[in-house]
């Protein structure tokens, strides 16, 4: 009974409101509607987190309509295939239909039981995916609005876009409660769905191509996955996700994870897969929160999290901690050399999510949980740094970050928002650098014949993230001497809501981190755990090292009370910028020169042109060609 | 207040300007500074930026190209602060007296504490110009303890 | 049960003393230098006189947010030290650092200065430049002594260095850096650069001034610190030989010119991570842990 009131609000529901917001397209009822379905998503998760899990397997008519759907949905992509003529969509979906159809009628009558299976780590993602993803929606009712506004549409789409958001965060639940290996493949086709009718939502000509990517590439992810079932099924009889995890580690079964682990990479962005990702910010801010946040990429993250145990031990498991290394490392390099604020998002997204798998990969207890640490933590700062930067394009009509000057004293609200964010990307005491620590200690820990590649990946990557976010943060933080006192700017309530509730759940699970490892991190990693918390809410303390997260929040906070204290009591008077003493008076940004005639001036980021995608793109595509071809051959050993 | 004046005598931060010089007086300046002459023995280091120095060390006479800059470079010091004067076209004009487009000495500009004289004026003048610069710094920085 | 002086008294000391010592190394290190290029030099004390001058000047800013943030600067340089007396967790050590240099970075990006956003941009730069190195030392460090915390380096029956001297080497060139010494000075350094004029510290002037330049001498400090830590079991020594590579830092100081950050970030990651790996590698072989 309970089992199936989270399954009917968290898969059924977003559905059937998704429906209602295409039929009943008033801004007021649409408004009311993704209220009550946030609400009820985040309620539904919370209780799901209180009761623990469950097991359900829905009857016979219910498998036999997803089973339709689910071909429905095929035709539906060989029809996209046909209309914008893509030879790869096309055969990728043939491809797909070839399988599942062969597979359905091979094994007829194959059943699951349980279908769906909730356990510590699905409520986990649950947690993130609807907390965070019902934050996006109500940031997306705001931004929409501004967004059709901008574009001067004669006819509204917002029913159409809400229906794929709604549709999307259903599927995504789906696809984490799912057992069977049949449902898990359908959720993540819906997904793929989603995603592509999300990327060409504006229809413009760009939109239109990088769906494309996105649909192809996660077509293949899609095919990898049948190609999983169909071996699972020839080598252990079944199609359970469970069974399939707790049958040893076979290579005919590696074979299967390998095919999952591909599946994840597409999704996940990682190597030589991150084009869509990239090509996905052409979409409206929410999609791109959505897709980094909670859902596409996670569920690459959650297949990855879900088959580690059982690669464990395995020569596999080194080739995803390959993938993940070398995705992180390059990627941060890749981040630094880009000016536009999506972009650099999109960058630190994969790079992060490498990170994620590699400790995942590296498959102890600790890499697992750090592995965890980082994906709670990079969900919510992640959501909220795209809903801040949604909030800033709206008003400057700009993704490039060169555009952003000054815009603490312009938007002071966003501004400080958008600050929070980035720190809590890459500077302790945060929540992130809580997981990076982690992911030292356990890679500092890694076996001695992987272990020197490891660090070499993970220093790189990580002083090019404190490269590329500071960065962009002295962007921000620019005070021409003109606008020194700060007003906060207004902001619509649905953006109010959902940029502040995100904030403070951020600081607020970042302050209480000790609290949040004990209670939601751990159980779900399970047995081995070698973390330890010191006392309750203080510290964690691994056998290796010690993090005493809430003694380094304090100590923060002492420093900047000081900070402030200081320099109230010191003061100080403003004072333009030294500019050779050709400065012109009342204007700060502006020097003298020839004939004394004044000029503007300009202060502009390090570009890096050189190192730019042009030059290290090549170096991407075929390094994770090669990992991927690795992955397959460590099958065999 | 007695340790904060003597670190202010022991370690005048230097801001040369040039305000159109012959360059005769800049080089020894320089001479000043370089091993020979050694001024950093008092602690004395050409910072090259008014926000942090105390010690505004002008050459050449001011003129209507650029008196807005020594104007600028003035205010852009924070007080305790001192202007020394090298060189006779910076005192008076000197040899530039009466250009067309010379103003005067320095002091028509910005209030100037020590003067210079000499066409070059040699490092060891410049010296002892610092030393009466120096006395003047204390002095302000008392009246400004006073003062409160 | 440990003596509570030697596990809280004496840190507490320690860490009073750093800016202070620091202080007095940067008056030494101006008098050695000046030796150098034979002069006579500023008395040892003058790095104090310099600051008590600063703090008394009137204070110019360019916003209210920039004095907390120099002060951001010296509050995390203190606490990275802190952690470090109080033998905390060494990564926990390097984030600090980190956020004290953001905070450096920060400040000088505040205003609309080209110079200090140059000098700010060239200090990311810097920070990019040695933190891989010293990621990797801590790791070497992990590895000798199996613990993060800086407790295992004192637990160990012999020396560090003898361990790993490929790690002190390499850590030298973190302290070049952090010292803003040539051929590292890129951002900026004590006297003025011809184009950048100070680079990063352009923008401050009066007491933020005094509070960042306290951060540096603290800062330069926790490095010669590490690097005495390679000695433990008798300080002195270590103490020793973080004094021998400050002095050799100067000699390269006054021997090297300024380099590009290209070549900075090529000799800094290609010395350093030679150094470091070479020596693991030689580790691992000779079985050594
Ligand atoms: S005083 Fe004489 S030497 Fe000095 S700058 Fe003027 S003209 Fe040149």
């Amino acid at each position: 009974m309970y089992g199936e009131l989270i399954v009917a609000t968290n898969v059924l529901l977003p559905l059937i409101m998704g429906l209602a917001c295409l039929g009943l397209t008033g801004r007021g009822i649409r408004r009311a509607i993704i209220a009550i379905m946030a609400a009820s998503l985040i309620a539904s998760s919370l209780l799901l987190f209180y009761s623990g899990g469950f097991v359900y397997s829905p009857n016979y008519l219910v498998e036999m309509s997803a089973l339709i759907l689910g071909f429905c949905l095929v035709a539906y992509f060989l029809y996209v295939g046909f209309r914008i003529k893509n030879v790869l969509v096309i055969g990728l979906t043939l491809l797909q239909i070839l399988l599942v159809a062969y597979f359905e009628y091979s094994a007829i009558g194959v059943s699951v039981e349980p279908a769906l299976m909730v356990d510590n780590l699905s409520i986990f993602m649950s947690l993130i995916v609807n907390i965070v993803g019902s934050m996006i929606c109500v940031y997306a009712l705001s931004y929409m609005d501004e967004h059709e506004e901008i574009l001067q549409l004669s006819r509204s789409r917002q029913p159409r876009f809400f229906f794929f958001l709604l549709l999307f965060l259903g599927a995504m639940n789906g696809l984490i409660y799912s057992n069977n290996i049949l449902w898990l493949a359908f959720f993540w086709e819906v997904t793929t769905l989603c995603c592509y009718e999300l990327i060409r939502h504006d229809r413009t000509k760009e939109a239109e191509k990088n769906a494309a990517v996105a649909l192809w590439m996660n077509l293949t992810g899609g095919v990898a996955l049948s190609a999983s079932l169909f071996v699972s099924y020839y080598a252990i009889g079944s199609i359970a996700l469970n069974e399939l995890l707790m049958a040893g580690a076979a290579p005919i079964l590696l074979l299967s994870f390998a095919f999952m682990a591909l599946a994840a990479f597409t999704k996940s962005a990682q190597f030589p897969f991150h084009g869509w990702l990239l090509g996905a910010m052409v979409a409206p801010t929410p999609v791109s929160a959505l897709l980094h946040a909670s859902t596409m990429v996670n569920a690459g993250v959650y297949l990855i999290l879900r088959i580690a145990p059982a690669i464990k031990d395995t020569h596999l498991t080194w080739a995803v901690v390959l993938v993940g290394a070398f995705t992180f490392m390059l990627t941060a390099v890749l981040a630094i050399s880009q000016r536009g604020s999506k972009r650099i998002l999109a960058y630190s997204t994969i790079s992060n999510l490498g990170l994620i798998i590699l400790c995942a990969g590296l498959n102890t207890p600790l890499a697992y949980s750090a592995a965890l640490i980082l994906l709670l933590f990079h969900a919510i700062s992640k959501g909220l740094l795209f809903m801040g930067a949604g909030v800033v394009e709206n008003r400057l009509h700009s993704q490039n970050i060169e555009s952003w000057e000054g815009l603490l004293g312009r938007f002071p609200l966003t501004a400080i928002i958008m600050i929070v964010g980035m720190i809590s990307m890459f500077l302790p005491p945060f929540g992130m650098l809580l997981g990076k620590w982690a992911a030292l200690e356990v890679i500092a820990s890694s076996p001695p014949s992987i272990v020197f590649l490891l660090i070499i990946f993970m220093v790189i990557g990580s002083a090019t993230t404190t490269l590329f976010w500071a960065r962009w943060l002295g962007r921000l933080i620019i005070l021409p001497v003109k606008e020194t006192k700060l007003r906060a700017e207004k902001l619509h309530p649905p953006y109010l809501l959902s940029l502040l509730s995100l904030l403070s759940l951020d600081l607020f699970i970042s302050v209480g981190a000790a609290f949040f490892i004990s209670n939601l991190v751990n159980p779900t990693v399970g047995g081995g755990y070698s973390v330890q918390i010191g006392a309750p809410l203080f510290s964690i303390n691994t056998t290796i090292g010690s993090f005493p997260v809430l003694l380094f929040w304090l100590a923060v906070g002492v420093i900047f009370i000081a900070g402030f204290a200081v320099a109230k009591s010191k003061g100080g008077v403003v004072k333009p910028p030294f500019l050779g003493g050709e400065n012109v008076e009342g204007n700060p940004s502006a020097f003298r020169t020839m004939a004394d005639t004044e000029a503007e001036f300009q202060v502009s980021v390090m570009s890096f042109d050189s190192i730019g995608e042009g030059r290290l793109n090549k170096y991407a595509l075929v390094g994770g060609t090669l990992l991927l071809a690795l992955l397959f051959l460590m099958v065999m050993f | 207040m007695d340790i904060m004046n003597k670190a202010r005598v022991k370690s005048p931060w230097v801001l040369h300007f040039n305000c159109g010089s012959c360059n005769g007086c800049d080089i020894e300046i320089l001479a000043a500074l370089a091993p020979r002459f050694d001024v950093e023995r008092f602690g004395i280091i050409n910072i090259g930026n008014p926000k942090q120095a105390d010690v505004l060390l002008v050459t050449g006479p001011a003129n209507r190209r650029n008196f807005r800059v020594l104007k600028n470079l003035y205010d852009q010091m924070p007080e305790t602060k001192v202007v020394i004067v090298v060189g006779s076209c910076g005192s008076t004009g000197g040899v530039f007296y009466n250009c067309p487009n010379v103003l005067g000495g320095v002091d028509k500009v910005v209030p100037v504490d020590v003067y210079v004289p000499g066409c070059a004026a040699r490092p060891e003048q410049i010296i002892d110009g610092f030393i009466l610069g120096l006395q003047k710094l204390a002095e302000k920085g008392k009246k400004k303890v006073e003062g409160r | 049960m440990p003596d509570p002086v030697l596990s809280y008294a004496l840190p507490v000391l320690l860490l009073a003393a750093f800016p202070f010592i620091g202080g007095l190394l940067r008056g030494i290190d101006r008098k050695i230098t000046a030796h150098m290029q034979s002069r006579i030099g500023p008395p040892v004390l003058q790095p104090f006189y310099d600051v008590i001058k600063l703090w008394g000047k009137k204070p110019f800013i360019t916003s209210q947010f920039q004095p907390v943030l120099a002060f951001g600067y010296l509050g995390f340089s203190l606490m990275a030290a802190a952690i470090l007396v109080f033998r905390l967790d060494l990564l926990l050590l390097l984030f600090t650092v980190a956020t004290a240099d953001v905070c450096l970075v920060a400040a000088s990006f505040n205003s609309k200065s080209p110079y200090s956003h140059i000098g700010g941009m060239r200090e990311l730069l810097s920070v990019l430049s040695y933190e891989p190195v010293m990621i990797m030392s801590i790791i070497s460090i992990y590895f000798a002594t199996r613990s993060f915390l800086v407790g295992g380096i004192f637990s160990l029956a012999y020396p560090l260095l003898l361990l790993l001297p490929g790690v002190f080497v390499a850590m030298g060139f973190v302290l070049i850096v952090e010292m803003k010494k040539s051929p590292f000075d890129i951002s900026a350094s004590m006297h003025a650069h011809q184009e950048i004029v100070r680079g990063v510290f352009t923008e401050f002037s009066g007491y933020t001034m005094a509070m960042v330049e306290l951060g540096h001498w603290v800062k330069m400090m926790l490095i010669l610190s590490i690097m005495a830590y390679f000695w433990a079991p008798n300080l002195l020594i270590g103490v020793g030989l973080a004094l021998l590579l400050f002095f050799v830092s100067l000699v390269v100081d006054n021997i090297y010119p300024r380099l590009t950050w290209q070549r900075m970030l090529k000799t800094t990651w290609t010395f350093g991570f030679t150094l470091i790996l070479a020596n693991l590698v030689a580790l691992f072989l000779l079985g050594g842990v």
